[in-house]
């Protein structure tokens, strides 16, 4: 244990900055975005916004929003889908910027962006449509590769083929896989895009059980280095009058280890749109929607339930595994308590615009 | 196709394209058409064939259905078609009286 005065010490060295490069001396933020066109910082320690940002350009909603490895700089969908900005979370100037839609070619980037580990390599899935003077021609979808480098103005470097209908796409820690998540889990060849392995998801062949659905449009992985989304399906041995005919689950898919787990985990009895790992107890995992849940993932059991004030659609958490955050749709972030699910606090945008599905992510620096 | 009979010269060209096999696939479109392409009647009823489990209060749903055409029918398009239609109505739940119908463009 450290004396007082080494504790003293080192917690000034880490105000003064000479400790920065120190992983335990980093703090946490909160970054998400709201209407119009704007990104936010919290600090969910001190409960306050930290910094707003307009971002530039047309656009009235953020979409998704991939923080850089070392919590800089944030990208995000903008420009109605057309455009990702990339902004310094400093200084809120525009650092990075890619156009995606040009001459007759109009590209559309919905949800799927992922970050390459090393920060260098910009991936974002796009669903381009040629208009011609007659008709529309629907393009194959892709994932554009872009050198973060290459700043405002930045050109796809490489156009990777890609299935249709992805909406997660979520590195792997050694940065060795793009893994894709549409209506089955790709493995993808980052360099090349080759799909290297299917996972079944939707085309699971699990016995007396019909296709899980599975919607996940919320990249919140980043603290226990585990995807997580929850899945509904039901029995086709039981009748549909038999309550336990429809089962919630959730699937996680480990980004250091490739391991990827679907597991039941009650009868369907709520509606869940997103989840997030607790980085300490890798088994505990929390989902939201009007209700905020702690599922035992590995023993596949809800342990507790708790209603919210309003819906939320996304959520992330502490470092240390204390506090779950729960935002999207509206203008607040609520703060809970992984222990007992007890509302700690929340923090308010000024002016309360709508964070609508604009991702809620979590930055360390 | 056998309870459907082709209106127009148009249609009964798809109509022959289908008997001969030559149709295209159908691939998704809304992102990059518009929400008139989707097909997805909007959020009248929940999973369990009531309202209790819809978003609360619907105003927390209304842009993150309508952002990305999830509800095509009830709102305009902020896709392609109408992309400012809530551009000064950041709050659905406060400023849904800036949110005005659309008609369209001459």
């Amino acid at each position: 244990m450290k004396t007082p005065f080494i504790r003293g010490l080192f917690a000034a060295l880490c105000c003064a900055g000479l400790l920065a490069a120190v992983p335990t001396c980093a703090k946490e933020y909160l970054i998400t975005g709201v209407k119009p066109n704007g990104l936010v910082v919290i600090d969910p320690a001190a409960r306050k916004v930290e910094k707003s940002f307009k971002i530039p350009g047309a656009g009235v909603a953020p979409g998704t929003i991939v923080p850089s490895p070392d919590g800089k700089i944030a990208y995000v969908v903008t420009n109605h889908l057309e455009s990702v900005s990339g902004i310094d979370l400093e200084s809120g100037k525009e650092v990075f910027r890619a156009d995606f839609s040009g001459n007759n070619l109009r590209v559309k980037a919905m949800f799927a962006m992922d970050v390459s580990p090393d920060g260098k390599e910009l991936f974002v899935f796009q669903s381009p449509v040629r208009l011609l003077p007659s008709e529309y021609k629907v393009e194959d979808t892709r994932i554009a590769v872009y050198r973060t480098a290459d700043g405002v103005g930045a050109k796809p470097v490489r156009l990777l083929p890609a299935p249709r209908r992805l909406a997660v796409l979520a590195f792997a820690k050694d940065g060795g896989t793009l893994w894709a998540l549409g209506w089955d889990l790709y493995a993808l060849d980052p360099k090349t895009g080759a799909i290297r392995e299917t996972r079944q998801v939707l085309n699971w062949t699990r016995e007396n059980y019909g296709p899980p659905d599975i919607l996940d449009v919320w990249p919140q992985f980043e603290q226990a280095a585990v995807f997580s989304t929850p899945y509904f399906t039901s029995r086709t041995d039981l009748p549909p009058t038999d309550p336990s005919a429809f089962k919630t689950g959730v699937l996680t898919l480990d980004l250091a280890s490739g391991k990827l787990e679907m597991k039941d985990f009650e009868n369907t009895s709520a509606v869940i749109f997103s989840s997030v790992v607790n980085p300490k107890k890798r088994d505990e995992l929390f989902s939201v929607y009007t209700q905020l849940s702690k599922i035992d993932a590995a023993g596949g059991a809800l342990v507790k339930r708790v209603d919210l004030p309003h819906t939320y659609y996304s959520i992330n958490i502490a470092g240390d595994g204390k506090e779950v955050y729960v935002g999207g749709t509206a203008c607040d972030v609520g703060v809970y308590s992984t222990d007992t699910l007890d509302r700690l606090g929340q923090i308010e945008i000024a002016g309360c615009p709508d964070q609508g599905v604009a991702s809620l992510r979590m930055i360390r620096r | 196709m056998k309870h459907l009979k082709p209106l127009n010269k148009k249609a009964a060209l798809v109509d022959q394209a289908v008997e001969n096999g030559q149709m295209d696939e159908v691939v998704a479109m809304q992102v990059v058409v518009g929400c008139a392409a989707t097909f997805d009647p909007g959020w009248e009823v929940d999973p369990f064939g009531s309202v209790a489990a819809l978003c609360a209060p619907m105003e927390a749903d209304l842009y993150g259905c309508s952002d990305p055409c999830w509800w095509p029918a009830q709102v305009p398009d902020t896709i392609n078609t109408y992309p400012d239609w809530n551009a000064k109505a950041a709050s659905a739940q406060n400023d849904w009286r800036a949110l005005q119908s659309v008609f369209p463009k001459k």
